[in-house]
């Protein structure tokens, strides 16, 4: 380690000194401290490390200072989400990924070969030239995962969880309300979004319930499953997805299923949904016309026909007869 | 309080609103059980303790975004004409759809009723749904009611009634609240409204919400209320819809139906107790049967021939007994008046041609009440949904079937039923199919001619007919489709609603309003048509003639005279009967020479090169001319034309066989008669329902299709020697 810094200390005077850098002692002294630190750190930790060697120096001299370093290739910055950039080391032909904790906001490094392979690959297979890239992963720390009970308040989950609800610590009232919203013990929810100010959006099934601050402090969860992105389904439905998931017009007599998505020109859409053929709705074939087209179907307790075309929009999972 | 309270009633289609209006005013407004019977929104008054209320029964809608006109209608009256009270009728066996309008119903902010109707039915099919916490839920009096049993009816009124005057003390409907992005977008636009000022009408969160679903016409009312300040509003919906589309990846309408789901499904999880599936399945029963993939379709081709064969053989009987009443009338007034015009017109113009036409009273008669036995039962949708896949073939909606079904009753208000359809292009292009569908008015020219000519075959004949017609319609649309509409089939989505037992009551009432429309067109425009026939039959007067008839007459008198003097007394009697018969023959070839120097002789005789290249003489040429007034014209003006004058029907068939037409002509001109305009009330109502400009096309394009095909008849049965 030592000795590669000293080598990229000689390369720093050398590129410096060329380019005529200002200040260039200062700057020096900028990146022997920020040498010193390891991993990931920001302009004021930068700042810390110089204090502890005795030198006092502003921020703003330090930033200008560390976008010279990135732009001679001896610093790269990292600026993850909404937290303060951040600086590492580079290491010329050394190359790693983030883990980035949105509980601790720990970063982790890690390098996989098969994902830097694939990458490649990728590009390749695309006629991409790669120059670079950038890959970060977002999640909780297996540190905070430990520290964290498995029942906690819902105003605590990130978004993105997929959690069951456990209890409401209420009064009946509350309980009463939560349930008119359609949201009762039991439920898995996915988290929509936190944060703004405690306020937690939710997804209950279909249904996107707001809770304020107090409201989902009083809701006790559990995580649920995998975290699960359902909304990831590309817009052209391929004829033969798989056993379970099936284009509606593909579906048998007697067959039911869940609605997973309807696609389609808005107008046929909008009306689907609203003669209830909405996602997560049941829906059963009851038969085709003699000449094999319009559908019936069973859905919500009533009988609707639909086109087999119009049926290709809607995209059914857990495809399965019916018992009985 | 005496004033006059407005209550309107709103719910999806086919949930039994009319059967509610019906118990309610004592009105009797057509009933069906498929969706979209009512297409216009009827009013009643109902007295209830002492206040006068008036009662408003819209056509069925799944939500208040408006896609076809009966839509719009309800909207509008709605939202333009603030009734006190919206009360929402809702199938209780179906409550989580149903809810998805009431909840729309709910944020217009007025007041609102909801009304569980065919209570029984969820009942039946263990559906329990706890009311009171539903009432408390929506913040609204919720009440049970079985429509077609009356039951509930009382205390629909009083609740109403109660809910009007909670708003007037300054109840507010409750808000339904989405999630927070929505909500923020939906007070950002009401913020902006407030600002720039903007008198709108209705409630300002539910204008807020119309605006950012990019609702047209709540746009462009607000445009013409606000100018370029509008325009400031939508910029700002459209950020905010930009914002949804960036979050969801959807339109804010479509997000926003997802919350509404949300909400119901919270709703009828807290409210509906046993949702044991158990349909009492009775409907897919019978459904096995008329849907079945090999039984359905020749089912439906059996109910429908059934249907025209009952109205031929069942009607046979009572059309005697009006010939006969018709024949005595006539004979009365033949008695009782002397010789005069009066007589003359009253004779042969006014009873020739009522006469003529009302005996088709109880075919008429039959055939509604099959109609009507359709629509109540349910099976009209499944009509629409077996013949979907043919009326895609011309690029038609299966829902297009329902209002060319009902042109065989009558064209009129088939023409009013397609305002079912959601598609104006599919609107205009059934509004054009439906005149070749052969009309009940045109019924009698065929009994006439079929029954002529083809005498026991003659119920094949029409049946056929009406089968040509609908080919046609099919044909013709799809060339129509091809060559005006081009473009994107409306979707077909359509509810099946299970099988009813239907009412006697409502049977009957559909049956007797249709057959007082029948007789009503008799009272005016028919009468008024055989008037005119008649002038124009009887008027230049004609002096001379070509041959000396009374010389013919006195000679015939006096060679009986010396008859009756060489024979026995009882061969008198034969005779004189002998003698009339031949007087007669000779009065009818006057009045038929009179006939052809009168006016509307020389109007046929001017037609003559149009008709004579597809067999048609000038007699029927002038028929069919008269018959753009009204089909049963042509009948009652062969009448006169053929000289038969008040001996009715068979009279008539006697006269054609007579006058040399062959069964060819006869056939030609019933193949006119099935294309050809239908009348002149089914003009003005395609003009009405589109424009003047597709009036007249049609007019032209029917008669050119009408023209062609009988000439293909004519030629081809004339090449096979049918002649």
């Amino acid at each position: 380690m030592i000795n590669t810094h000293e080598h990229e200390k000689k390369q720093f005077k050398r590129l410096f000194q060329q380019q005529g850098v200002d200040q260039f002692n200062f700057r020096f002294q900028i990146l022997e401290a920020f040498l010193k630190l390891e991993h990931h750190v920001t302009i004021n930790e930068i700042q810390a490390q110089l204090k502890k060697d005795g030198i006092d120096t502003d921020t703003g001299f330090i930033e200008n200072s560390m976008e010279l370093l990135c732009r001679f290739g001896f610093a790269s910055k990292i600026k993850l989400a909404d937290n303060e950039p951040q600086y590492e080391h580079r290491h010329l032909g050394v190359h790693h990924d983030h883990m980035v904790c949105t509980k601790c906001s720990r970063i982790l490094e890690f390098k996989d070969e098969a994902i830097e392979q694939l990458q490649l690959k990728v590009a390749d297979a695309y006629g991409f030239h790669m120059l670079q890239h950038k890959m970060e992963i977002y999640g909780i720390c297996s540190g905070c995962m430990a520290d964290r009970s498995p029942i906690v308040s819902l105003h605590r989950a990130k978004q993105g969880e997929r959690l069951v609800v456990k209890e409401f610590d209420s009064g009946k009232n509350m309980q009463q309300r939560m349930s008119s919203m359609g949201l009762r013990i039991g439920d898995i929810i996915e988290i929509v979004s936190s944060g703004f100010g405690g306020q937690v959006v939710i997804a209950v099934g279909e249904n996107r319930l707001v809770l304020g601050k107090g409201m989902a402090e009083k809701i006790q969860v559990q995580p649920f499953g995998r975290k699960q992105k359902k909304n990831c389904i590309p817009s052209i439905i391929p004829d033969n997805i798989g056993k379970s998931l099936k284009k509606l017009s593909g579906m048998k007599v007697g067959q039911e299923g869940v609605i997973l998505k309807v696609s389609g020109k808005s107008v046929l859409r909008r009306r689907l949904l609203e003669m209830g053929i909405n996602r997560g709705s049941m829906i059963y074939v009851e038969k085709y016309a003699p000449l094999r087209d319009p559908i019936e179907l069973v859905v919500k307790g009533y009988h609707v026909s639909l086109r087999v075309e119009e049926a290709a929009n809607i995209l059914v999972e857990d495809v399965k007869y019916k018992k009985g | 309080m005496s004033s006059q309270l407005t209550i309107a009633l709103a719910g999806n289609p086919n949930c039994g609103k009319t059967t509610i209006f019906n118990n309610l005013t004592g009105a009797r407004q057509k009933v069906g059980n498929w969706p979209g019977v009512t297409v216009e929104k009827k009013e009643g008054i109902l007295k209830y303790k002492n206040q006068t209320l008036k009662i408003v029964d819209l056509p069925g809608t799944y939500s208040l975004t408006p896609f076809s006109i009966e839509e719009i209608t309800a909207r509008d009256f709605i939202l333009n004409e603030s009734p006190d009270i919206v009360v929402n009728i809702i199938d209780a066996s179906n409550l989580e759809r149903s809810l998805f309008l009431a909840i729309q119903i709910l944020e217009l902010g007025r007041p609102a009723l909801f009304v569980l109707n065919m209570a029984d039915v969820a009942e039946a099919n263990g559906i329990k749904i706890d009311e009171k916490k539903l009432s408390r839920l929506l913040g609204l009096p919720v009440v049970f009611t079985v429509g077609n049993k009356n039951k509930g009816i009382d205390s629909l009124i009083q609740a109403a009634i109660d809910e009007i005057f909670r708003f007037e003390k300054g109840k507010q409907s409750r808000d339904i609240r989405y999630s927070q992005e929505m909500e923020t977008c939906i007070s950002k636009v009401e913020t902006e409204i407030i600002e720039y000022n903007i008198v709108i009408e209705g409630l300002l969160r539910w204008n807020a919400i119309k605006i950012l679903e990019d609702d047209k016409i709540v746009k462009e009312r607000l445009e013409t209320a606000a100018g370029s300040d509008a325009k400031k509003v939508f910029d700002v919906a459209q950020e905010c819809r930009a914002r949804i589309w960036d979050l969801f990846e959807d339109d804010f309408e479509i997000v926003l139906t997802d919350d509404r789901y949300g909400v119901i499904a919270g709703i009828v999880k807290e409210t509906v107790s046993n949702l044991a599936r158990k349909r009492i399945d009775m409907s897919r029963n019978i459904d096995l049967v008329l849907t079945d993939r090999f039984f359905g379709l020749p089912v439906f081709v059996f109910f429908i021939w059934a249907m025209f064969q009952l109205t031929f053989s069942l009607g046979a009987y009572p059309m005697e007994w009006i010939e006969v009443g018709v024949s005595s009338l006539s004979g009365i007034i033949d008695n009782l008046m002397p010789p005069s015009m009066v007589k003359d017109l009253l004779l042969n113009g006014i009873i020739a041609g009522i006469g003529s036409v009302v005996i088709f009273l109880p075919n008429i008669l039959i055939l509604f009440f099959c109609i009507a036995l359709f629509e109540d039962t349910g099976y009209m949708a499944r009509a629409a949904f077996l013949m979907d896949r043919v009326m895609h073939t011309s690029g038609l909606h299966g829902k297009s079937f329902i209002p060319m079904l009902m042109g065989f009753g009558c064209n009129v208000p088939a023409i009013m039923a397609t305002r079912t359809l959601e598609s104006p292009k599919d609107r205009i292009l059934t509004i054009l199919m439906t005149p070749f569908m052969s009309c009940s008015a045109r019924l009698p020219v065929y009994i006439v001619l079929a029954g002529s000519f083809f005498a026991d075959k003659a119920g094949t004949v029409i049946f056929i007919l009406y089968f040509a017609g609908i080919l046609i319609a099919i044909l013709s649309g799809r060339l129509l489709r091809t060559l005006f509409f081009k473009g994107e089939e409306a979707p077909f989505i359509m509810e099946l609603p299970p099988y009813r037992m239907p009412m006697l009551k409502s049977l009957l009432i559909h049956m007797w309003d249709r057959s007082k429309m029948f007789l009503k067109k008799m009272g005016g425009v028919i009468l008024i048509g055989s008037i005119i026939i008649w002038a124009l039959s009887s008027f230049p007067k004609t002096t001379s003639y070509s041959m000396d008839y009374e010389g013919q007459k006195d000679t015939i008198k006096a060679v009986y005279v010396q008859k009756k003097a060489n024979t026995e007394n009882q061969e008198i009697h034969i005779l004189d009967t002998l003698l009339i018969q031949e007087l007669n023959g000779i009065e009818n070839k006057k009045e038929q020479e009179q006939v052809s120097k009168s006016y509307i002789g020389m109007i046929g005789k001017g037609l003559t090169p149009f008709f004579e290249p597809i067999g048609i003489g000038w007699q029927a040429s002038v028929a069919l001319v008269t018959g753009f007034v009204a089909k049963e014209v042509v009948v009652s003006t062969m009448g006169v034309l053929y000289g038969v004058g008040n001996d009715g029907g068979d009279a008539l068939e006697k006269a054609l066989k007579q006058s040399g037409m062959t069964a060819l002509e006869a056939l030609s001109m019933m193949v006119f008669v099935l294309l050809y305009v239908p009348c002149f009330a089914t003009i003005i109502a395609i003009s009405r329902e589109t424009a003047a400009k597709w009036a007249c096309f049609n007019v032209i394009y029917t008669t050119m299709v009408a023209w062609g095909m009988s000439f293909l008849v004519y030629r081809t049965g004339m090449i096979l020697g049918f002649g």
